[in-house]
């Protein structure tokens, strides 16, 4: 079958009657019904939120919900809350996939779907997609969806956060469509080959329960809107909701300069060979409303679990080109109306079976990198600057004192870190990544469950991109273990700078991370004698990654690369303590332009210090930060001097240096 | 055993010539492959000057092949 290729109508251009005509209500009517379906979706996740059991989804709320249209429509995304946007983009896709493999016509009332292939549904096999039918007059007229990370889903490692796996064999179980609630009731089948192949199944079990009851509350609320508005109504209202997303995309790109725009990034190794990096390149090709990304020119995909499939990868074009072109619009699947992805089958950014896909989110960050990067020209003083580009994430277990085990997975790593800066200001310094929108655990929520002390959480002067708005500062965060454990470490953007300065900023500054062991240290030994080092000493630690002066263990641009995979598991005794720099956010626009007053607060807020100041501002401030920081001046006449002969000094088009 | 394809230090996604001009630009620059857009997977003949799209097949789970597709 080959689809009719029609041109679509402006909205606002549509009379009332071609409005009613078009979508079975009138404007007021189909935007309270595009409100109340992301009310639907919102309220499901706070029932999800209150009742789950597992950190990840609690405290992290690593989650959606949405509401999915029905086949006729070809199962479009209506309506999202606000959860973790790495799921939205392969929704769409995830749930006709998944229904259309199982059969529709088997599906029944109170049935729920699930599945966690990456190759169906995007994401990994711990995203598990929960599917609910809603039925009206005995029609299938929408899907409740929550998409909601498992604490563990079988695999080698608990968690499943290792690099190492090789295939989808050592990853983790695969389902594919099929049922785990039928008529409301489980199918203990199912269940079984869940619980007795994953970890973790006192939590697991009832927050399947609690998901259930959540899609349930979700058709419920669905049926409301249907009894009160009708079914065409409701219908158009999906209809209307992904056309104006869909419109809104399409103004958007038409406000890019026509061309071929590319760009590329790295992540820094798949913990296998030091040697070998992973690229993503892209290339945009923009024609009037039209937009084409292909991600020809990739490397191919790993031997470890560094790997994302195409659906995972048109999610990242989407958020992406979102962040930068069209924020305000509600997220559809009518953004990709006017969007093709290629996406070279193979790849690590389009991996295969039997591929193992953990860490795709990983190669998702370095395409938005790769986009920004390639975005940077036609968007000019539009251009976003790129952030600190990976998760680093962390997984340690090992045994408490009394026996008993103990597990951490993403809580003690530098999983969230600086943003690049916009037109609209400095970037954030400590947020998720793009497409990672979650929210990082309380230390008084980490700390009573696993044997870990949260020392340090600081920023650290001059990493931040210089730019007359400053990126994000790059956060130095230490924890100190108090067991003996084994740590699996994947820190993947330290070789190279990732927070990329735009329209003449600077980069931020690339980060590391270290282990440092307290060697005098027993089982015996008092929290209080252990070995704390301060931020500026790198004394005897073991360099996990980044790039350093060998002989001192400090951050070096000029120095060697120690390589994370060298210990695919870094197996430290009790006192040790992980120290983790994030790379900096890189900055917009010309420093020199900077705003003495703002740079003079940056020094105070120990952002920038006194030298930096000068180097990288050409601001000249005296004073004491550190004993009268409300007491810092600037020197206005030297500012000057100094700018002028910095610019005197740059050659022509030169771009300006970054972190120091 | 280990995934394959460590064989090139890149990958690209074929695009096959199409004979024939673009309804809508006239340039003969027409190109068959696969893309993923609103809908999911389609197999497309595009224009390469233009992108319009002289044709879109649905092909519902794309150039991946699952290891169950023998059950089909």
């Amino acid at each position: 079958m080959t689809e009719a290729i029609v041109s679509e109508p402006n909205l606002r251009d549509l009379t009332e009657e071609e409005f009613v005509e078009r979508y079975g209500a009138g404007r007021f009517t189909c935007g309270v019904l595009a409100n109340r379906g992301r009310y639907v979706a919102e309220h499901i996740c706070t029932d999800l939120l209150h009742r789950a059991f597992s950190p990840i989804i609690t405290f992290s709320q690593d989650f959606v919900g949405a509401i999915v249209g029905p086949p006729e429509q070809d199962y479009p995304l209506a309506a999202v809350n606000k959860g973790n946007v790495i799921f939205l983009g392969s929704l769409s896709t995830g749930v006709r996939n998944t229904v259309w493999e199982y059969g529709i016509e088997r599906l029944e009332p109170g049935d729920l779907l699930i599945c966690n292939d990456p190759f169906r549904v995007g994401n990994h096999v711990n995203d598990m997609c929960f599917i609910r039918p809603v039925f009206h007059a005995g029609e299938i007229v929408s899907f409740v969806v929550i998409r909601a990370h498992q604490l563990d889903i079988g695999g080698t490692v608990p968690g499943g956060f290792s690099l190492m796996k090789k295939n989808v064999y050592e990853n983790g179980l695969v389902l594919g469509p099929q049922l785990i609630f039928h008529r409301d009731e489980p199918v203990k089948e199912l269940m079984r080959t869940i619980l007795d192949n994953t970890r973790f199944g006192e939590t697991l079990l009832p927050d399947f329960h609690t998901i259930r009851s959540c899609c349930a509350l979700g058709e419920r609320l669905v049926q409301d809107s249907i009894e009160r508005y009708g079914i065409e109504a409701y219908k158009g209202a999906i209809r209307y909701n992904t056309d104006a997303s869909a419109a809104s995309m399409r103004a958007a790109i038409a406000s890019l300069p026509d061309g071929v725009y590319e760009g590329e990034d790295k992540v820094d190794s798949d913990g296998v060979d030091a040697e070998q990096e992973y690229r993503v390149h892209v290339s945009l090709t923009k024609r009037g409303e039209r937009l084409e990304v292909d991600l020809s020119g990739s490397s191919p995909q790993s031997r470890t679990s560094l790997n994302a499939t195409a659906l995972d990868a048109q999610t990242a074009v989407a958020l992406a080109v979102k962040l930068v072109l069209d924020p305000f619009s509600p997220f559809t699947s009518g953004i990709y109306r006017d969007i093709d992805v290629l996406v070279p089958t193979g790849s690590v950014i389009g991996a295969g079976p039997p591929a193992a896909v953990m860490f795709y989110f990983e190669i998702q960050s370095v395409l938005i990198n790769a986009i920004l990067r390639a975005l940077e020209a036609p968007l000019g003083e539009r251009a976003v600057a790129g952030a600190y580009g990976s998760t680093n994430l962390h997984t340690g277990e090992g045994l408490n004192p009394d026996g008993t085990p103990w597990f951490s997975a993403a809580e003690l790593e530098a999983q969230y870190g600086a943003w690049g800066a916009t037109d609209a200001g400095d970037g954030n310094n400590h947020s998720g990544l793009a497409t990672l929108n979650m929210i990082m655990p309380s230390v008084e929520e980490i700390e009573p469950r696993v044997p870990a002390i949260i020392l340090h959480r600081e920023y650290l002067p001059d990493t931040a991109g210089a730019g007359t708005h400053r990126g994000g500062a790059g956060l130095m965060k230490q924890s100190l273990f108090l067991s003996d454990g084994d740590h699996y470490l994947v820190p993947l953007h330290f070789r190279s700078a990732s927070g990329s300065g735009v329209y003449d900023g600077g980069d931020g500054r690339a980060g590391g991370s270290w282990f440092f062991e307290d060697e005098s240290s027993d089982a015996t030994t008092p929290v209080s004698e252990f070995r704390i080092p301060d931020p500026d000493d790198f004394d005897g630690s073991a360099v996990v990654s980044g790039v350093v002066d060998p002989s001192s263990g400090r951050l070096d641009p000029e120095g060697e690369f120690a390589f994370f995979g060298r210990h695919p598991i870094w197996s430290e005794r009790r006192g040790s303590v992980l120290r983790w720099i994030t790379n900096g956010g890189g900055g917009w626009g010309d420093p020199l332009k900077r705003d003495p007053e703002a740079v003079k607060r940056d020094v105070r807020d120990e952002y920038v210090s006194i030298d930096g100041a000068r180097d990288d501002y050409g601001v000249v401030v005296s004073g004491d930060p550190d004993e009268d920081p409300e007491g810092l001046e600037v020197d206005l006449e030297a500012t000057a001097r100094c700018r002028r002969e910095k610019s005197a000094e740059r050659a022509p088009g030169q771009n300006v240096e970054g972190g120091r | 055993m280990s995934a394959p394809g460590q064989e090139h230090e890149h990958v690209s996604v074929e695009r096959a010539a199409v004979e024939g001009a673009c309804s809508e630009c006239g340039e003969s620059q027409l190109r068959r492959y696969p893309v993923l857009s609103e809908g999911g997977w389609y197999r497309v003949v595009k224009c390469e000057s233009c992108l319009h799209s002289e044709s879109r097949e649905p092909d519902p789970v794309g150039p991946v092949v699952l290891a169950s597709v023998v059950l089909v």
